[in-house]
C-alpha cells in the first residue's frame, strides 16, 4: 500500500472536529412539554442505551466519513506487483531496444524491429512531459538521455537494424549506469527484445543480475516482441577452406544451413561474379537437414583467371528472416609469391628451394617460384642498377660479410616493400655485421655463437608469421630436430620482436620492420648439410627425419615475409578491413564500392601503404578499385554477419525470471501489458474509486442518521 | 361572563352563550340522530297512577290498568328526580396542557361538562360541580335551575388547572362527602398511580353511586407524534427527559395503550363507564358516541 499524495492524510487530523463538535458543542434538544412524562420514564432506560448508541454510531460515521476522505484524496495505491519506487517522483527511463539483424524477422506483416520500434514510440510518447528518456541500442554509439520525449521517440523511431551488435547485455548495463546517475529519478529500464537465448544467454542474464543488484533503484520491464514459433532457414556459414588460390586452383566452397522450424529440403545457389560485374550462377545443390536441423553443401568453381573474385551462396526460398539466406565470399587468385633464396653457392639455397616449391612439382603450380642466387650474383646485378623489387621476398642464407652496396640494396628494397629473411650460420661475423649498413636489417649486433645444444620451443604460434602452424602446435615434434648452435644477440633493437625461441630461452626467430617490408633473422642456418665438412652441423632442421616441421615453418616464414595471406578478406561487420598496395604504387586516389550504395571516390594521403576501409557494417561484397583501366588495384573483401544471429531459440520464461531479480523485474508478452505493469509499477494500482465510494457510503449512512435523528431540529 | 367567552370563542363554543346552544345542539344532534328518547337510564321512573284528562299525552296512557278497570288512567312520573349529577373536574396542571390542539384538555373537559350539565338540567336533574387537585377544593351544590348551567360555567371559566394532584385521595373525599346515589362524572387526564385511582374509583362505585368516568388526554398524549431529539418535561414535577422521540414512538403508543386498557379492563369489571378521550375528538361525536353506548348497555 501506497499513497500518491501521502501528505493529504494529514487531513485525517480533522477526525477532531466531529469529536469535538460531540462532547462540546452537542446540539441542544427541543424543550417541549409533556405531562404524560411518566410513560416515557418507564421505557427510558432502554430507549437510553440505543439513543447512546445512535449517538457514538453517528460518530463514528463521521469521524469515518472525514478519515475516509483523507485516504481517498491521499490516492492511495495497491502495490500488486510488489515494485517499489519514489512516487510522485520525475521519471527517468531507459528503452533499450534490441536492434540487432535477428529482430528483422517478420511476423505479422512487421519486423520485429519495427514491432519493438512501435511500441517503444507509443510508450514514450505517453510519459509525463518532463521525464527523461534515453534510448539504447545495440550500436554501441554512446547514448545519452534525449533533450525531450519527442527527440527521444524520434531516435526510437529511426533506429535501425545493427549488422555488428554488441551483446545485449551490455547495452542493458549502460542503461543500467545511465540511470544510476539520476538517483533524484524513478529509474526504470525498459527492454524491448526477442528474448533469444543467444542475445540473452546465461552469461548476460548474470551479468544483468549484477548490475541490477548493485543498482537497487533501478527496475527493469522487459517487453517480448519476439515469436514463440519461428521459422527460418539460415546459411549460418561460408566457408573457403583457401582464400587465395593459385591460378588454375579449383575455388571449394563449404556453406552451412541451419533450418529452424523447417523441415523442408531448400536449394542452395552459388553465384560468382563475372569480370562484367554480374552475378553469374555457378553452381546449385540440394539442402537436406540432418536430424539437428543442419546441412553442409560444397560447391567447386575451376578456372578462374587471376584477380580478385566475389561471390554469395544464397537460399532460393525465402523466409521471415531475411539477412541469412546470402552470405558473401571473397577469394584471390594470384600468381606465384617469387622469392629470392640468396647463397654463398646455390647448394645453400637447395634445402629452402625444396621446401617452397620441391622440385618434383611443376613450378609454375606452385604458391612460391623460387630463384636461387649467389651473393656474388646478386653484388653484379645491383652494380648493374637492377631492382630487387620484382621479388616479393629476399633469403639471405647463412651470408658471410657482404658489400655495403649489397646490404644498401637490401635496405633499399625493404624500404618499399620487399621481404628479407636472414638465416644467419657460420659465416657470419660479429665484427662485420656490426657495421651500421648491416645494422640496419639485423635486429641487433651478434655476441656469440651458442654451442648449447637445443631446439626449437615456441611458446606460443599466435604471431602471424607462425599462427598457420597453430592448428597442430601439439603435434610438432621440435626435439627430434636439434640446433646444435646458434647465434646471440649483444642486445636487441628496440623495435626487434622476438617470435620464437629456442628451449634455452634464447631469440630463435626475431622480427623487424623495416619501412614497409619485413624482416626475420633467424640465429640458426637452413642450408647446413647432414655433414658439412671441417665441421658440425649447426641443427638437423632441414636434414632430421621427415622434416615437415621445417618445410611448414619455411613456407610461414616466407609467406609472411612475401606479405601474403594478411589481409582478411572475409569480415564480420564493423570490423576494418585493410588492403595493402602494391610496393611502389602511387595512387591517390581509389573507388570505394560498397554493397548497398553507389561507388564512392576517396582520396589516399600520400606515401599510404595501405587502404583501410573501417565502414563495414553493412553486409556483402565491397570492391575497392583503382588505377583506371591499368587496372592497377582491384581487390574487395566480403562482409558477413555472425552465425549466432541466426539463431533464434528463445529463452525459457523461467529460466529469465529465475536468472533475475524476481521483485523488479516483470516480463510482458504485449504492449498493454507493459502498460500496466508500467501503471501498476509506478504508481500501483488505484484505490481512489473504491475509497471515494466507500466515503460516498458513509457519507449517506451519516446523512441518513443524522437526518433521522435530529429532524424537524431548530 | 367575559372570562367564560373569553376562552369558549370563537364560533361553534367559544361564547358563553354559544356554550349553551353548543351544548344544546350536541343534545338535539343527539336527539334528531335517536328517535326513541334516550332518557330512559336517567331520573325518568314511575311514580303512581292518575286519571287520564284532556291533554295529557295519550302515550302516558297505561293500557294494562285500562283492561282491567276500563278507565283511562295515565301513569304518573316523579316530577323530582332523584339522580343528582356531579361534574369532577381535575385542576392538575397537566389539564392544562394542549400540543398543537385548539383546546386543552381542561378546556376541552369543561365543554364536556357543559353539554352534560346542560343536559341534565334540561331534564330537571340537580347538577353540582366538584374540583380537585391534592384534594377537593371547590364544590358547587347541585341544583336543577336553568341558572346552574351560568354558574358552573363561570367557575369553570375562572380556574386555571395548574395544581398537583392527587385523585385517589380526592376521589376519597367526594365518596365521604356524597350522601345519596349520585352521578358522578369524572373529567380527568388519569396522569397518577392507576391502582391508587381505579381503588378509589371502586369505593365510590360501591358507595352506590353511578361513575362515568371522562379519560381526557391530549392528541399528543396519544400519538406521540414528536420526532428527532427532545427534551420533554412533566410541568406537573418539573422533571425533564431527553429522548429520542422516533425510537420512543412505539414504546410510548404501547404504554399509554396498557395504561387505557388497564382502566377499561377495570372500569368494566366495577361497572364504571370509561369513555376515552383526546381533544382532537368532536365534542358531539365523543358524546354521541358515548350515550349511544350507554344506551345500549342500558
Amino acid at each position: 500500500m501506497g499513497f500518491l499524495t501521502p501528505v493529504l492524510l494529514g487531513g485525517a487530523a480533522l477526525i477532531a472536529v466531529p469529536i469535538l463538535l460531540h462532547l462540546v458543542m452537542r446540539r441542544q434538544p427541543r424543550r417541549l412539554d409533556f405531562p404524560a412524562l411518566r410513560f416515557v420514564q418507564q421505557r427510558r432506560r432502554s430507549n437510553q442505551r440505543r439513543m447512546q448508541l445512535r449517538h457514538w454510531l453517528l460518530l463514528a460515521l463521521r469521524c469515518a466519513l472525514i478519515a475516509g476522505l483523507a485516504f481517498a484524496l491521499a490516492r492511495p495505491t495497491l502495490k500488486g506487483t510488489g515494485l517499489r519506487g519514489k512516487e510522485g517522483a520525475p521519471l527517468a527511463v531507459a528503452v533499450v531496444v534490441d536492434n540487432s539483424l535477428r529482430m528483422q524477422l517478420v511476423s505479422g506483416n512487421q519486423t520485429r524491429l519495427e514491432q519493438a520500434r512501435e511500441a517503444a514510440g507509443r510508450f514514450i510518447s505517453q510519459l509525463p512531459e518532463g521525464s527523461k528518456v534515453a534510448v539504447v541500442d545495440r550500436s554501441g554509439a554512446s547514448s545519452g538521455f534525449a533533450v525531450d520525449t519527442a527527440t527521444a521517440r524520434s531516435r526510437a523511431d529511426n533506429l535501425l537494424l545493427e549488422s555488428a551488435p554488441r551483446p545485449l547485455d551490455e547495452a542493458v548495463i549502460e542503461a543500467i549506469d545511465l540511470l544510476a546517475q539520476q538517483p533524484d529519478h524513478r529509474q526504470e529500464l525498459f527492454l524491448f527484445s526477442d528474448l533469444t537465448t543467444a542475445s540473452l544467454g546465461p552469461d548476460a542474464l548474470t551479468a544483468i543480475a549484477e548490475s541490477l543488484e548493485s543498482h537497487k533503484e533501478v527496475r527493469l520491464y522487459i517487453a517480448d516482441v519476439g515469436v514463440d514459433q519461428p521459422i527460418n532457414a539460415a546459411i549460418t556459414r561460408v566457408e573457403v577452406p583457401k582464400k587465395r588460390l593459385r591460378q588454375g586452383e579449383p575455388l571449394r566452397v563449404e556453406a552451412s544451413v541451419e533450418l529452424t522450424g523447417l523441415a523442408e529440403t531448400q536449394v542452395v545457389e552459388l553465384f560468382v561474379r563475372s569480370e562484367a560485374g554480374d552475378e553469374v550462377k555457378r553452381g546449385q545443390r540440394f539442402a537436406e537437414a540432418a536430424a539437428d536441423g543442419t546441412a553442409l553443401v560444397k560447391f567447386e568453381v575451376a578456372d578462374l583467371p587471376l584477380g580478385t573474385h566475389q561471390g554469395h551462396v544464397a537460399l532460393s526460398s525465402s523466409d521471415p528472416l531475411a539477412f541469412d539466406n546470402r552470405r558473401s565470399f571473397t577469394v584471390e587468385v594470384t600468381p606465384p609469391t617469387r622469392v629470392l633464396l640468396l647463397g654463398q653457392s646455390t647448394d645453400d639455397t637447395l634445402f629452402l628451394s625444396e621446401a617452397l616449391s620441391p622440385s618434383f612439382l611443376n613450378n609454375e603450380a606452385g604458391a612460391f617460384r623460387c630463384t636461387s642466387k649467389t651473393f656474388a650474383q646478386l653484388t653484379d646485378e645491383a652494380l648493374q642498377g637492377q631492382p630487387l623489387t620484382e621479388f616479393d621476398a629476399v633469403c639471405l642464407l647463412d651470408p658471410p660479410p657482404l658489400e655495403d652496396r649489397l646490404w644498401q640494396a637490401l635496405v633499399d628494397a625493404a624500404d618499399e616493400g620487399l621481404g628479407v629473411g636472414i638465416f644467419l650460420g657460420h659465416r657470419a661475423r660479429p665484427s662485420a655485421f656490426a657495421e651500421s649498413l648491416p645494422q640496419q636489417l639485423l635486429p641487433g649486433p651478434l655476441a656469440r655463437r651458442s654451442r648449447d645444444s637445443t631446439h626449437l620451443r615456441p611458446r606460443n604460434l599466435d604471431h602471424p608469421a607462425t599462427v598457420g602452424l597453430k592448428n597442430y602446435a601439439e603435434d610438432i615434434p621440435w626435439q627430434v630436430y636439434p640446433v646444435l648452435t646458434h647465434w646471440q644477440f649483444e642486445e636487441l633493437a628496440g623495435d626487434a620482436f622476438v617470435v620464437a625461441r629456442y628451449a634455452n630461452r634464447s631469440p630463435a626467430i626475431v622480427e623487424r620492420p623495416v619501412g614497409r617490408g619485413r624482416l626475420i633473422t633467424i640465429t640458426t642456418p637452413v642450408s647446413d648439410p647432414l655433414e658439412p665438412e671441417g665441421r658440425e652441423p649447426w641443427n638437423l632442421l632441414p636434414t632430421g627425419p621427415e622434416p615437415w616441421p621445417f618445410v611448414a615453418l619455411s613456407r610461414q616464414l616466407v609467406g609472411y615475409l612475401a606479405q601474403r595471406g594478411e589481409e582478411q578478406l572475409n569480415l564480420r561487420p564493423g570490423e576494418t578491413a585493410t588492403i595493402r598496395l602494391p610496393g611502389g604504387s602511387e595512387l591517390s586516389s581509389f573507388v570505394f564500392q560498397p554493397p548497398d550504395g553507389l561507388p564512392l571516390r576517396r582520396t589516399l594521403p600520400p606515401g599510404a601503404d595501405s587502404i583501410q576501409v573501417g565502414s563495414t557494417r553493412a553486409l556483402g561484397n565491397y570492391r575497392v578499385v583503382a588505377g583506371g583501366r591499368s587496372g592497377e588495384l582491384d581487390r574487395g573483401f566480403s562482409v558477413n554477419a555472425a552465425p549466432e544471429l541466426s539463431r533464434l531459440e528463445r529463452i525459457d520464461g523461467k529460466t529469465l525470471t529465475a536468472a533475475l531479480p524476481a521483485d523488479r523485474v516483470r516480463v510482458a508478452r504485449e504492449f498493454n501489458d507493459v502498460q500496466k505493469y508500467v501503471d501498476v509499477g509506478r504508481t500501483g494500482r488505484e484505490l481512489f474509486p473504491w475509497a471515494i465510494s466507500l466515503v460516498a457510503m458513509v457519507w449517506c449512512a451519516e446523512g441518513l442518521l443524522s437526518n433521522r435523528f435530529y429532524r424537524g431540529g431548530e | 361572563m367575559a372570562t367564560v367567552e373569553k376562552y369558549l370563542k370563537p364560533e361553534v363554543i367559544r361564547q358563553i352563550s354559544r356554550l349553551d346552544l353548543r351544548a344544546q345542539f350536541i343534545v338535539k344532534g343527539f336527539l334528531q340522530g335517536l328517535h326513541a328518547s334516550p332518557f330512559h337510564g336517567f331520573s325518568v321512573e314511575f311514580s303512581e297512577h292518575r286519571k287520564y284528562s284532556t291533554g295529557d299525552d295519550p302515550k302516558d296512557i297505561d293500557w294494562l290498568v285500562y283492561a282491567k278497570t276500563d278507565k283511562y288512567y295515565v301513569k304518573k312520573f316523579e316530577a323530582e328526580t332523584n339522580i343528582t349529577g356531579y361534574l369532577v373536574m381535575d385542576l392538575s396542571g397537566s389539564m392544562g396542557y394542549s400540543h398543537e390542539q385548539e383546546l386543552t384538555k381542561f378546556e376541552y373537559s369543561i365543554c364536556l361538562a357543559a353539554a352534560l350539565c346542560y343536559l341534565m338540567i334540561h331534564q330537571n336533574d340537580p347538577v353540582g360541580l366538584v374540583t380537585f387537585g391534592e384534594k377537593i377544593l371547590d364544590v358547587l351544590p347541585p341544583k336543577s335551575k336553568r341558572q346552574q348551567i351560568g354558574n358552573i360555567l363561570s367557575i369553570l371559566a375562572n380556574l386555571r388547572p395548574n395544581k398537583q394532584t392527587d385523585i385517589a385521595h380526592s376521589l376519597d373525599q367526594l365518596a365521604a362527602m356524597l350522601r345519596h346515589s349520585s352521578l358522578v362524572m369524572v373529567f380527568s387526564d388519569l396522569l397518577a398511580e392507576p391502582d391508587e385511582v381505579i381503588a378509589a374509583l371502586r369505593r365510590l362505585r360501591h358507595g352506590g353511586h353511578d361513575v362515568i368516568l371522562f379519560h381526557v388526554l391530549d392528541h399528543a398524549e396519544v400519538e406521540f407524534p414528536f420526532d428527532g431529539l427532545v427534551e420533554l418535561r412533566d410541568p406537573e414535577s418539573d422533571q425533564s427527559l431527553e429522548v429520542d422521540a422516533d425510537g420512543y414512538r412505539t414504546d410510548y403508543l404501547e404504554a399509554i395503550a396498557d395504561f387505557r386498557r388497564t382502566y377499561e379492563k377495570e372500569c368494566r369489571q366495577s361497572r364504571i363507564d370509561y369513555v376515552p378521550l383526546d381533544t382532537s375528538m368532536q365534542f358531539d361525536r365523543a358524546l354521541t358516541e358515548y350515550l349511544a353506548n350507554r344506551h345500549n348497555w342500558g
